[in-house]
């Protein structure tokens, strides 16, 4: 006999239970998403087909993340080198025969065309834990080399499309899942000094467009009709919002045309004009429930595996947040990256709600040991 | 017992414990708190990122909550001008002299062009090329703040229907109706009326008018100029809300604009056409006024040159050609020409010798074709060889003797002539409405002393006394010195403006001449007597007379004053005759008895003043009198 009992064999049965699935996350997700709608719906002066179109979406996104939830952990681990390998050799692919407007970051499979960089934003992760999961304590140097390296190959391939902003978002949720597995804090501060110094080579990799979002993040008005427009822009959106914010549907800037994207990258703006500070918020605090929920659940978790992935997870969600506002409130320079269950776009919005499909199968089939 | 299925389940779960199976063994407790320490560390994390985007959003949201409101005002909220259509200007009977019609330019809306250059082929091969600026067209693409370009700018209905037949060649193109000033009579009214042009940097700095929001027009010269902020109105504007592509989405606030005032001028225009066409081929210049008011019922400047030219964008070659015509169409002689008065000056000399006690009416000098100054070798001639033989004021000033004045400015002295000569207007402004007024020239010791390093010599004076030398006078200050004589010393300031209406409430306010009334004295009007009646011998006594050869007009009788004035030809050498004639000049006043106009007459290298000046006078006496009387009987 086993010696550990299955988590949810111990609990009463109400929906979420049976569904396998964390009522509250889901139903700050569901919050998240509704605002999203509102903002789309009201910034598109009232493109009823936009808002449908995303509400398939996200109809699609929970049935994925209900699905994954009842997927255990362990034929996740089973499966995570394959997954990881394949997605690898996709984003090869990509490079061969990616179709797409300013770079080729996507895969025609006449089917349907998806990005194989938004599956390897799930598929680090999970390897580094599966790489991690059986590693005794303390972890040694040549642990670090190997997941470093599981890391390091698709970012490289995937600045090479070039998505530098998904490459650097896949890079730090690998940093991060290696942080949580365990390394000591000394390996940690090398590191990083290590990409500070590594930065001028990277700079001279960039292409020319990349380089000037940089230089304009430094210095956003001194191009006000260039490349920092849309900065400012979106700025001057927010802060027009005020406390109570401008009122669902008078957010003129985004009405108008004046914010960029929006919809989808800078979304956020766009509600921060109708819904003010307040409505800022409340969204920001969302964010952070689910955020610090995931943690919870990484800490309860009962194997490495479960911990590192959930952990990880839930912190690249919260990255996610932090790399968009961060962006539209002038804190970090203009990479695209979409809002999590906000922004406006198909492949995003599924890969999120497996993220979190996936940190609801850990919570789920917890095992505690037997008394 | 075991049976073989279990066996062979345990033999897997070996194996996979074999290959599970490390030297040591994972320490669960310890992996478990390894990890909530790096949750706790990063929960840390995520709370001070969490606080400081807060503080973040709060600054932007709420400490800079008003710089950021008022930018996206700015941002979406557009405020476009709307034109006030300019004033109309008539004539002292209503007659219109400027007026606005409507005409439209060709134009294109820029976000209808997608590319430049096959914009630029199509409209070359569409329009008539002799019509397009291709130049200026292609500024206003570069121009990024222009949204329309402008292919052919004031083009009427005929000639778009024209155009209009290839119209599916190019149709992005649309006529765009705009107001164009018009001037009916654009030569005789030229020095008066001026014109309109763009607004230039100039304008901008210039102090005297107000350039509103959105004015692309001004007047640049005479009365649109002078009467700029009357004429042009008040803007309105639409306060409207665009999109990020400058697309106009719905107006929020209108205002109205207000049309410019009507002004009414002092110029009867068929007293100043018929004048006009009587200095047809001449240059110089007429000046008509009402002494009684100061009104200026005519104010000729020939030759003109048409203003309707500047109103339709002047070419630079048609300008050059203005510009560099000899005959020097636009100057406004009447207030800008300086000339020497010649004898005209004669009758304030003799006033001042009467005033000063240097003669009276019964004083005589002796003409004996010559006068003689001590010191100078050559002698200051008469115009009549022979001599006047002993001669007074009166016949003096009749026969326009020249050695009376030689002699009796000589008593009176450049001094006492200068000082005094300003009390009839000469040497200062007249201050008309028109800008850039000539003051004309009143020498003196100091004057010559810091022109010219010289002293004063005597002869000059003697000069001055035949209005000759150095001294300069416009038509306009001779008409108002005539009419000083005339009213015994009321003058009025002489005035172009006779009445505003106010296109709101239709109200009409009137110029106010009694302000602008100046009284020069004159100590005893018997002096004046003898000067007036000097001035009656002119045009009546027959052979005494120099304008006595004059045809009587109807039934009333005219005052004046003759006057040849020497003009020193630069190119002497060059025998360019006309350049080497005098220039005729005729002062007058009518009736005599009871003066109701003012006539001045200058004609450029015209000859004599009693032959070419005095007959215009005549002539435009006549036809004030004549329409004066139609107008009579037509009230009647």
């Amino acid at each position: 006999m086993s010696d550990f009992i299955s988590y949810s064999q111990r609990q009463y049965g109400g929906i979420s239970s049976i569904l396998r699935i964390d009522a509250k996350i889901f139903i700050a997700i569901l919050i998240i998403t509704f605002l999203g709608l509102l903002t789309i719906y009201s910034s598109s002066s009232g493109d009823l087909s936009l808002v449908i179109k995303q509400a398939t979406r996200i109809v699609i996104g929970i049935i994925t993340m209900i699905f994954i939830a009842q997927v255990h952990p362990d034929n996740l681990r089973l499966f995570a080198p394959f997954l990881y390998f394949v997605t690898f050799i996709l984003l090869f692919m990509v490079l061969f025969f990616g179709v797409g407007n300013t770079a080729d970051r996507w895969l025609d499979l006449y089917l349907f065309r998806f990005q194989p960089s938004e599956l390897m934003k799930i598929f680090v992760p999970l390897m580094v834990a599966y790489y991690y999961s059986n590693k005794p304590l303390p972890p040694k140097s040549t642990y670090l080399l190997i997941a470093s390296l599981i890391v390091l190959a698709p970012v490289l391939m995937i600045m090479k499309q070039p998505d530098l902003g998904t490459a650097l978002l896949i890079g730090m949720s690998g940093a991060i899942a290696i942080l949580l597995a365990g390394i000591s804090l000394k390996f940690f501060i090398g590191s990083s000094l290590t990409i500070i110094l590594l930065a001028p080579v990277l700079w001279m990799n960039m292409h020319d467009y990349q380089k000037q979002r940089v230089l304009t993040f430094f210095d956003p008005e001194s191009d006000p009709m260039g490349a920092g427009y849309h900065l400012l822009q979106s700025k001057i959106a927010l802060g027009s919002g005020g406390f109570f914010g401008k009122g669902l549907f008078n957010g003129t800037q985004s009405k108008l045309g004046f914010v960029p994207e929006h919809s989808t990258d800078f979304i956020f703006s766009a509600f921060g004009e109708e819904f003010g500070f307040l409505g800022v918020l409340l969204l920001l605090s969302l964010y952070l429930f689910i955020a610090l929920r995931g943690l919870t659940i990484s800490v309860k978790a009962t194997d490495n595996f479960g911990r590192i992935l959930s952990g990880t997870l839930s912190l690249t969600l919260f990255l996610y947040v932090i790399v968009n506002v961060g962006m539209v409130i002038g804190f970090l320079p203009v990479v695209g990256a979409p809002l999590p269950f906000m922004s406006y776009g198909g492949t995003s919005m599924v890969t999120l709600f497996a993220t979190v499909g996936i940190i609801m199968s850990i919570k789920s089939h917890q095992r505690i040991l037997r008394k | 017992m075991k049976t073989k299925a279990r066996e062979d389940n345990i033999r897997k779960r070996n194996k996979i414990e074999e290959k599970y199976s490390w030297d040591r063994m994972n320490d669960a407790d310890e992996e478990r708190r390894s990890h909530r320490k790096r949750a706790t560390i990063a929960t840390i994390f995520v709370l001070i990122i969490f606080t400081t985007y807060l503080f973040r959003l709060y600054e932007v949201q709420i400490s800079e909550y008003e710089y950021y409101a008022i930018k996206s005002e700015s941002n979406r909220i557009r405020i476009r001008p709307v034109q006030a259509l300019r004033g109309n200007i008539y004539d002292r009977n209503g007659q219109i002299l400027a007026k606005n019609v409507s005409t439209f330019d060709l134009i294109i809306k820029k976000e209808r062009i997608n590319d430049d250059e096959v914009f630029l082929d199509k409209i070359n091969e569409v329009l008539p090329k002799s019509k397009l600026d291709i130049v200026s067209i292609k500024e206003q693409l570069t121009d990024r703040r222009a949204k329309e370009v402008v292919l052919i700018p004031n083009i009427d209905l005929e000639d778009y229907s024209l155009i209009s037949v290839d119209k599916h060649l190019l149709p992005e193109m649309e006529l765009s109706p705009k107001a164009k000033r018009e001037y009916i009579y654009p030569f005789s009214t030229s020095h008066i009326l001026g014109y309109i042009g763009k607004v230039s940097d100039s304008d901008i700095y210039s102090d005297v008018v107000n350039i509103q929001e959105g004015m692309t027009e001004i007047g640049k010269l005479g009365l649109e100029r002078f009467y700029q902020n009357i004429l042009s109105g008040e803007f309105g504007y639409e306060k409207l809300e665009t999109d990020a592509r400058g697309e106009i989405l719905r107006t929020i606030e209108t205002k109205d604009p207000r049309r410019g005032d009507d002004i009414y001028l002092t110029i009867d225009i068929e007293l100043q056409n018929y004048i006009y066409s009587l200095m047809k081929n001449k240059e110089g210049s007429v000046v008509v006024m009402n002494p009684n008011n100061g009104e200026i019922l005519a104010l000729v400047s020939a030759p003109g040159y048409d203003i309707n030219m500047f109103t339709k964008s002047i070419s630079s070659k048609n300008y050059n050609k203005l510009i560099k015509d000899p005959r020097k169409p636009m100057i406004n002689r009447a207030i800008n020409g300086q000339y020497p008065p010649g004898s005209t000056l004669k009758p304030f000399i003799g006033l001042i010798a009467l005033e000063e006690g240097i003669v009276d009416s019964d004083k005589l000098v002796s003409c004996n074709g010559a006068y003689l100054l001590n010191n100078h070798k050559r002698p200051f001639k008469c115009w009549k060889k022979e001599g006047h033989g002993s001669t007074d004021l009166s016949y003096a000033l009749t026969q326009s003797c020249d050695v009376f004045f030689y002699r009796i400015s000589e008593l009176t002295g450049i001094d006492t002539i200068s000082d005094k000569i300003y009390k009839y207007g000469f040497g200062q402004k007249t201050y008309i409405d028109l800008y850039n007024e000539s003051s004309g020239l009143v020498p003196n010791r100091d004057w010559k002393y810091k022109m010219k390093q010289l002293p004063w010599f005597p002869g000059e004076t003697l000069n001055v006394g035949i209005g000759q030398g150095y001294f300069l006078a416009t038509p306009l200050q001779l008409t108002l010195a005539t009419s000083s004589l005339a009213t015994a010393g009321q003058t009025y300031t002489p005035h172009l403006l006779r009445q505003i209406r106010d296109s709101k409430t239709d109200t009409i306010e009137k110029y106010d001449f009694s302000n602008n009334k100046f009284i020069t004295s004159y100590p005893n009007l018997d002096y004046l007597d003898i000067v007036h009646h000097a001035m009656w011998r002119v045009t009546n006594e027959r052979g005494v007379g120099t304008a006595s050869q004059l045809k009587k007009v109807r039934n009333i009788e005219l005052a004046g004053k003759t006057g040849t004035a020497q003009v020193y030809s630069l190119d002497k050498g060059k025998t360019d005759k006309k350049q080497l004639q005098d220039h005729a000049l005729f002062i007058s006043y009518a009736p005599f008895e009871d003066p109701e106009i003012v006539v001045t007459v200058i004609v450029e290298h015209g000859g004599g003043g009693s032959s070419v000046a005095a007959p215009i006078a005549r002539d435009a006496i006549e036809f004030y009198i004549n329409s004066k009387e139609e107008l009579i009987t037509k009230n009647e």
